[in-house]
C-alpha cells in the first residue's frame, strides 16, 4: 500500500461516465434515474464517494444545495449499484455452505459474523472491522473495531432492522487502514463495496473481507420505531429483534411482542421492494439464520479469503460447526426473485 | 576513597590584610555611588534580545495560503483560523495559551508568520489576550520608555552589563527559511474521482484539468507548484502526496 517516494505522477486521466440527461449535473442524473424512481437501496455508496455532500434527508438520499455544491465529477453515478441495475439472485457461487456457532461471542444467531471479523483481525488479514452498533434508541451507529476486547460493547452484534451508514464509514476506514478493512452489510451494501472496488484501486487494495447478510428487507428508522411503538414495544427495555418464519419478534426484558412481518409491508423501504438478492451473492462470505438449527448461523463461504478465516476459526476451536440445509433458503430466494417484476414496473 | 583534607584559609601577612580590606571598602563605596547590578531597569532599559528570540508573532496576509498548518501544529491550541472578509482563513493567536514555541512560524510554508523580539506580551485582562488577525499585521502599540538597551558581557570572570543609549530594534529580519522544494504528485491515478477539488484549492494555478472525448485530463505543473500541500490535504481520495522536487 505504501507508495515509494518518487512514484507519483503529474499527469493522469479519469474516465468520465455517461450522462443520460446531458445538461444536468450528475447528481440530478442520479436523482432522476435512481432516487426518484424508488430504485435507491439507501446503500450510501454514493454518499461514501461524494466529495460534495450527498446525505440522507428524512427517508431519502439527497444532496441539499447540490446546485452550488455538486462538483459534477460523476463519482456517484460511477459507483451507484442501481444506476445501471443488474439484479442478482439465487444462492450465488460458493465453496461451501456450513452452519456455525461461535463459542466466544454472542450475536443474533451463531455470532459467526462477529467471529469472522474478529478472527480476520487476529490473523492480521485486516486491522479493523466495521460493525453496525446501536444507541439506546436503536438507531444504528458505526464502530471501527480494532481489538477483540471492543466486543465487550454487547450491542455491536445482533441484527438492527434499520439502515446503517456502513459505506461512509468504510471510506473513512480505508483512508486510515494500514493492513486492510473488513466490513459486514446487507446485500445492497455488499454490491456497493464491489462497485467501489471495481472503480477505484484504493478500495480494491484495502477492503480485504466483505461479509454479507441474508436479507429480505429493511426499514427506515422513523418508520420502524413508530410502528413498533404502536405495537407496544418499549425501546428502553428492548434487547433483541428477530424475524423468524414470517414473524417479527421484539424481545424485551419483560416479555415479547410478536406480529406478522406482512403487517409491516407498507413500511418496507422502497429500495427493498426492487431488491432480488437474498444471500448477498457478491460477498466473500454471507451469513444468515435460515438453513441451520436455532443458535447457529448459516455461512455461505464464497471466496478463498473467507475460507482461510473459517479454517483459522476451526484450527483455533473458536466455533462449533455443523451442516447447513440450503433447501431451506429456497422459499426466501424465490420470494425475492419475484421482486424483479417491481423493477420493470418502476421503470 | 581518598582521605579528606582539611581546608586551610590563606595566610595573610599584615601588609596583605590591609590591602584586601582597603580594596573591600573601595568596592563598597563604589557600589553605593554607582551600583553594578546584574538586573535591567525595565522598562527604562530593555535587554537586547538575540535575533532568534521567540516573542510576539507578526502575520503577513499576502503570504498566507490558508493551509492551517500553524493551527494544526500549535501544541498549546492557541491558534484559531478565522474567516476574514475576503473569505480566506487567517490565524489568530490567544496569548493566554501561546507558549512562544514558534512552531507555527517554523511550520508556515508561505513565510507569512514572523517572529519579533517583543517579549513583554502583557495584557490587562484575559479577553485582551486573544489577538485577532488585524492586530497581528503590525507591531502592537507598546509604550516605549526605554532609553537604553542592555547587553551582558563577560569580562575575564565577571559578568558586566553594557548599556548603550538608544532603542533596540524589535523586528527581526531573518532571511526566509531554506525550504526543501516539494511538489504535489498523484500516487494512485486510477483512484482519482475527478472532483477537481485540488484544482480549486491550488493558489498557484498549478493544477489544471481539461475534458476531451470522455476523459478528464488532470495535470500538475511541477514548475508552478510551490509544494504548499493544500491539495494534498483537501484531496477527497487522499491520493496526492508531496514529493521532493
Ligand atoms: C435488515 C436485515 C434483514 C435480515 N433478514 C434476514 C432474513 O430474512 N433471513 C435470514 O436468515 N437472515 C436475515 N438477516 C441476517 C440475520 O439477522 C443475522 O444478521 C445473521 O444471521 C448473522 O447473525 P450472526 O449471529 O452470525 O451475526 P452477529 O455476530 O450478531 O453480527 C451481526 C452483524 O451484523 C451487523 N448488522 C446488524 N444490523 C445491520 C444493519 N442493519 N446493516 C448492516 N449491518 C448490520 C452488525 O454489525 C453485526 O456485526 C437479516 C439481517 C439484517 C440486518
Ligand atoms: S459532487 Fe460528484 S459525487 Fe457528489 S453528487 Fe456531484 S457528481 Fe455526484
Ligand atoms: S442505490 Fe445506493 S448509491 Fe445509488 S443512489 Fe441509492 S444510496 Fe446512492
Ligand atoms: S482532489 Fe484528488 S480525487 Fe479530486 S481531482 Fe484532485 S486528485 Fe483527483
Amino acid at each position: 500500500m505504501a507508495t515509494a517516494v518518487g512514484a507519483g505522477q503529474s499527469e493522469w486521466e479519469v474516465a468520465v461516465p455517461e450522462k443520460p440527461l446531458k445538461d444536468k449535473t450528475y447528481f440530478e442524473n442520479l436523482k432522476a434515474k435512481v432516487i426518484d424512481t424508488n430504485l435507491c437501496s439507501r446503500c450510501l455508496t454514493c454518499a461514501a464517494i461524494c466529495p460534495g455532500g450527498i446525505t440522507v434527508v428524512g427517508n431519502k438520499v439527497d444532496f441539499p444545495d447540490y446546485e452550488t455544491k455538486c462538483l459534477d465529477c460523476g463519482a456517484c453515478v460511477r459507483v451507484c449499484p442501481r444506476f445501471v441495475y443488474e439484479p442478482k439472485s439465487g444462492l450465488g457461487d460458493y465453496i461451501e455452505f456450513i452452519a456455525g456457532r461461535s463459542k466466544r461471542f454472542a450475536g443474533q444467531d451463531g455470532a459467526m459474523v462477529t467471529e469472522l471479523l474478529v478472527s480476520a483481525i487476529e490473523m492480521g488479514m485486516i486491522d479493523r472491522g466495521l460493525f453496525a452498533g446501536r444507541d439506546e434508541k436503536w438507531a444504528t451507529e458505526m464502530f471501527h473495531v480494532r481489538e477483540p476486547e471492543q466486543l465487550a460493547i454487547t450491542t455491536l452484534g445482533g441484527t438492527k432492522y434499520t439502515f446503517a451508514d456502513v459505506l461512509p464509514a468504510l471510506k473513512e476506514a480505508v483512508m486510515f487502514t494500514k493492513r486492510g478493512v473488513g466490513i459486514v452489510g446487507t446485500p445492497c451494501i455488499v454490491s456497493g463495496v464491489r462497485k467501489l472496488q471495481q472503480e477505484y484501486p484504493i478500495f480494491r487494495d484495502r477492503v480485504k473481507l466483505v461479509v454479507g447478510l441474508f436479507c429480505t428487507e429493511n426499514f427506515h428508522y422513523d418508520d420502524i420505531t413508530k410502528f413498533l411503538q404502536e405495537k407496544g414495544v418499549d425501546f428502553s427495555k428492548l434487547v433483541k429483534t428477530d424475524i423468524i418464519k414470517g414473524k417479527f419478534i421484539s424481545t424485551m426484558t419483560d416479555g415479547k411482542v410478536k406480529f406478522k412481518v406482512a403487517e409491516a409491508e407498507d413500511i418496507i423501504a422502497s429500495g427493498c421492494n426492487v431488491c432480488t438478492d437474498f444471500t448477498a451473492v457478491e460477498s466473500d462470505a454471507s451469513v444468515g439464520s435460515v438453513g441451520s438449527e436455532k443458535g447457529f448461523s448459516t455461512v455461505a463461504v464464497r471466496e478463498e479469503n473467507a475460507k482461510k478465516v473459517i479454517e483459522y476459526i476451526k484450527e483455533k476451536g473458536y466455533a462449533d460447526f455443523g451442516e447447513a440445509d440450503t433447501s431451506q433458503l429456497d422459499f426466501l430466494i424465490g420470494h425475492k426473485k419475484k421482486r424483479e417484476e417491481n423493477i420493470k414496473g418502476d421503470r | 576513597m581518598k582521605s579528606m583534607k582539611k581546608v586551610v584559609g590563606p595566610e595573610y601577612n599584615l601588609g596583605e590584610k590591609i590591602k584586601t580590606n582597603v580594596y573591600a571598602v573601595g568596592v563598597a563605596m563604589q557600589e553605593s555611588v554607582y551600583p553594578h547590578t546584574a538586573t535591567v531597569f525595565y522598562p527604562r532599559e530593555r535587554k537586547k534580545m538575540p535575533d532568534n528570540f521567540r516573542g510576539f508573532i507578526l502575520f503577513d496576509p499576502d503570504k498566507c495560503i490558508s493551509c492551517f498548518n500553524c493551527s494544526f501544529v500549535c501544541p498549546a491550541n492557541a491558534i484559531r483560523m478565522k474567516e476574514a472578509p475576503n473569505k480566506r482563513y487567517y490565524p489568530t493567536v490567544d496569548y493566554g495559551r501561546c507558549i512562544f514555541c514558534h512552531f507555527c512560524i517554523d511550520s508556515c510554508s508561505g513565510g507569512a508568520l514572523k517572529a519579533t523580539k517583543i517579549h513583554d506580551v502583557a495584557y490587562k485582562d484575559m479577553d485582551e489576550m486573544f489577538t485577532p488577525t488585524e492586530e497581528m499585521i503590525e507591531l502592537p502599540e507598546i509604550i516605549r520608555e526605554d532609553k537604553k538597551y542592555v547587553e551582558y558581557e563577560i569580562e575575564e570572570d565577571d559578568l558586566h552589563l553594557k548599556r548603550t543609549k538608544g532603542e533596540d530594534y524589535l523586528f527581526v529580519d531573518v532571511p526566509p527559511p531554506i525550504q526543501i522544494p516539494m511538489v504535489s504528485q498523484c500516487i494512485d491515478r486510477a483512484s482519482c474521482i475527478g472532483c477537481r477539488v485540488c484544482e480549486e484549492m491550488c493558489e498557484s494555478g498549478a493544477i489544471s484539468s481539461s475534458a476531451e472525448n470522455g476523459m478528464l485530463r488532470m495535470k500538475i505543473d511541477t514548475d508552478k507548484c510551490t509544494g504548499c500541500g493544500l491539495c494534498v490535504k483537501e484531496c477527497s481520495m487522499q491520493i496526492l502526496k508531496l514529493e521532493r522536487k
